[in-house]
């Protein structure tokens, strides 16, 4: 085939690959302006379409996310803007798969619109979605192993963090013996169950995302510890979501502290994942991780 | 720990009783996961800190960039944070905390387990036999279902299945001692060094440093007794067409809705280093005894040394107005040429590409070229040619290639793994596991035999619900009827 034909082809995939993303990201903002409705409505259809669009969006994404895989011939999470669409996927499809067991509730689905609109918006904004070959320390097999696993655990982890602040949100508004937003005072419990069944999920994965980044850092950079920033915002994630495991054995800690920790160390995997770019970039810190700047 | 029970240790301290009750009340404290929980809590914070000021950076640098707190900066060694008196001394409490709850758990899985003489019923059936044949049948039930008799010397009878979490969970907390084992002998024996491997030009490896504790006896490392030798460097190229994108976030919303287009550009020097590698001999007494093409992710290990592939350093041989006295210049680097101005080199490119078509070549070397001051795009200087900079001819006339390895000794590795294996596996099964413990009792108090059941589970693989239909399917099988009861 010419040069120009292979240009002409690559651009033109590139291209409905950027459309096909901007029709996700359109679903999910559709879908978090209906959970937002649905929040100060407490209406059930709007829930109920909110979580439909999110479906729809799920469909489109992975096929987007299947056809980048084809497009750049290796797994699709090597840049940021791949990372983005990834994360955003992931979250979404293992909520959908969660919230199954959970009938007219669609509460905790506005975190996660929010999350995967968010990142999609970033990804389509601030990133170049340009096609890059494989650097030589990402050709390794650690690389889908370690990168695939604390994405697993991230999803898992915006999950239970979605189930905990809607548990804490409904929780008060129960009391009056009313249903609210699709609770029923007599399922509360087992639902804010499901939070802690996520981070029993989750934290294996992570144990081992961390442990995989180890040993590929060992083979790739000398050593397998470096104290680098996103290193160390991983063990502080993997120590915050220890504290809540522990907590949870303590019964004095069990509801509200526990439930501080499963919100922090969501919020840590976020500054993991994100957050800690942007501490490196604001304080000057310098990052291996640069390939997922 | 609460801030009042250390003021009374710490002031009943002085007398000879409270000295022999403080280290009892330290073990204590230690072995307790209230004592856990607070210490997770300040080694997580210590983490965040270390995060925020650049490690390794020296103070003056620091200051310099525009550093703030520098009291506090200095006074608690935050640039070398993960190595100072105040975080180690975090680290040494963390893993007493750790080995003392270890060593308690691991006297309790020998304790004799002890069952409630009550059990909350989960389920309740009614059954259609006497009262001893029912009871019978229920244990041969749960034995056809694989459950042990745990205690059958109460009301209630216990039975469980699967896997042995109190294990599984110690298991994985003494895995993490072991870790924290292999970290400490990183932290006490590692050491590493880089070297620059020319080819041609053999180097034995001869540290100029030491781990921690050899350092009480020696100021360096002994040097190898074999040396290294560097045959060949590669380097494998793939052209990677540029896209042209905007960097305007309204025109790339614009692409996305299909109202622009886009497009993909091939540059003079659009080859991306997609693998790099050396061919590395090491010698000893004139026999080769080990011989290895490493790269990224593949190192050579030999005689405790794991030598690694960095990266690599070009040196170019410029020819300068045909002068047959060559300059020495670095690639990447600037050059500033006899009577003429500035120039700047970008990386020598050698080896073999795989071009946009799929085809492979070997191509003619070439580095790129610019005046520092110009800001229009690069020349390209090929092996062989010349470019002309303010009437002065350079010409490219040859380049080597050395590999920049760093070499590392760590004896704590292996016990990293080994403990890190442990973890993995012993998390796994105990958090994904499943685990069942079943209490019943067969009871005819009120003239009607009936069953109740109480099911503790662990592990997100067990489901209790299902348990309870297997169950019934058993008795039902063995014609014992049973006819289930409302939940209590």
């Amino acid at each position: 085939m010419p040069l120009d034909s292979i240009l002409s082809r690559d651009s033109f995939l590139l291209m409905a690959e950027l459309r096909l993303f901007w029709l996700v990201a359109a679903f999910y903002a559709f879908s978090l302006i209906l959970h937002l409705f649905h929040v100060f409505s407490r209406g059930e259809s709007a829930g109920k379409t909110a979580n439909t669009l999110l479906w729809v969006g799920a469909v489109i994404h992975v096929g987007l996310i299947t056809l980048r895989t084809f497009e750049t011939g290796r797994a699709p999470f090597q840049t940021l803007y791949e990372s983005l669409s990834f994360f955003a996927c992931s979250a979404v499809l293992t909520y959908l798969f969660v919230s199954r067991r959970w009938k007219g509730i669609y509460l905790p689905g506005t975190l996660v619109a929010a999350l995967a609109f968010g990142a999609c918006m970033y990804a389509l904004l601030s990133r170049s979605p340009a096609i890059e070959p494989l650097s030589p320390p990402l050709q390794s097999w650690w690389f889908e192993w370690h990168v695939v696993l604390a994405f697993f655990s991230y999803a898992v982890f915006i999950v239970s963090a979605a189930v905990e602040i809607s548990y804490l949100a409904v929780k008060p508004l129960l009391k009056s013996g009313d249903g609210q937003y699709g609770f029923r005072a007599d399922m509360l419990e087992d639902f804010h169950g499901t939070a802690l069944r996520l981070v029993l999920f989750g934290f294996p994965l992570l144990t081992f995302a961390i442990f995989s980044g180890a040993a590929w850092a060992n083979v790739a950079w000398g050593r397998y510890w470096s104290w680098d920033p996103k290193e160390t915002w991983s063990l502080i994630t993997w120590t915050v979501f220890t504290l809540y495991l522990h907590s949870k054995a303590i019964p004095s800690m069990r509801g509200t502290p526990a439930s501080v920790f499963n919100i922090l160390g969501f919020i840590c995997m976020l500054m993991t994942f994100l957050g800690v770019n942007w501490l490196a970039k604001l304080l000057g810190i310098p990052s291996m991780h640069v390939y997922a700047v | 720990m609460g801030l009042e029970s250390v003021k009374k240790y710490a002031c009943s301290a002085w007398n000879s009783e409270g000295r022999k009750e403080l280290p009892k009340w330290a073990y204590r404290k230690l072995s307790s996961i209230r004592t856990s929980i607070y210490v997770l809590c300040l080694m997580a914070l210590s983490f965040m800190v270390g995060t925020v000021f650049p490690q390794g950076e020296s103070y003056e640098e620091y200051e310099k960039a525009g550093g703030k707190f520098l009291f506090f900066v200095s006074a608690f060694d935050l640039l070398e944070f993960f190595s100072s008196p105040l975080f180690l001394l975090l680290a040494v409490v963390f893993s007493l905390n750790l080995a003392i709850c270890v060593l308690e758990r691991y006297k309790a899985l020998f304790v004799r387990r002890t069952f409630p003489k009550l059990f909350k019923p989960t389920k309740s059936f009614l059954l259609t036999h006497d009262r001893g044949h029912s009871h019978e049948d229920v244990r041969a039930a749960l034995k056809s279902m694989k459950f042990r008799v745990a205690d059958k010397d109460g009301d209630w009878v216990v039975m469980e299945k699967g896997l042995p979490y109190k294990w599984l969970t110690w298991a994985y907390h003494a895995g993490i001692v072991v870790c924290l084992f292999g970290v400490l002998l990183t932290f006490l024996f590692a050491f590493e060094e880089m070297m620059t491997l020319k080819p041609g030009e053999p180097q034995t490896i001869a540290p100029e440093s030491t781990g921690l504790v050899q350092s009480i006896w020696q100021d360096k490392a002994a040097p190898s007794d074999f040396h290294l030798v560097l045959d060949k460097f590669t380097t494998e190229y793939t052209e990677a067409p540029e896209l042209v994108y905007p960097d305007d976030k309204k025109a790339r919303a614009a692409i996305g809705l299909g109202w622009q287009g886009l497009s993909h550009e091939l540059k003079d020097d659009s080859l991306f280093a997609k693998d790099w590698w050396a061919s590395l001999r090491a010698v000893a007494g004139g026999a080769t005894i080990a011989e290895k093409k490493i790269e990224i992710n593949d190192p050579l290990e030999l005689e405790g040394y794991t030598i690694y592939l960095l990266g690599f350093e070009q040196e170019l041989k410029l020819m300068v107005d045909g002068n047959p006295l060559l300059i020495d210049a670095k690639a990447d680097s600037e050059v500033m040429l006899p009577n003429a101005a500035t120039i700047s080199f970008g990386t020598l490119r050698s080896g073999t590409a795989t071009r946009v078509d799929g085809k492979e070549e070997e191509f003619t070397p070439y580095v790129t070229v610019r005046k520092t001051d110009s800001t229009g795009d690069p020349a390209i200087l090929r092996l062989g040619d010349s470019v002309i900079v303010d009437n002065v001819t350079v010409t490219l006339a040859g380049f080597t290639e050395s590999a920049i390895l760093s070499y590392r000794y760590d004896p704590g590795v292996g016990v990293l793994w080994a403990g890190g294996l442990v973890v993995l596996l012993a998390v796994a099964l105990r958090f994904y596991g499943a685990y069942y413990l079943i209490a019943y009792k067969v009871d005819d108090s009120d003239d009607i035999v009936h069953l109740s059941v109480h099911v503790t589970t662990k592990g997100l693989l067990a489901d209790k619900q299902k348990l309870l239909n297997r169950l019934e399917a058993r008795l039902t099988e063995n014609d014992i009827k049973p006819v289930p009861l409302p939940s209590i």
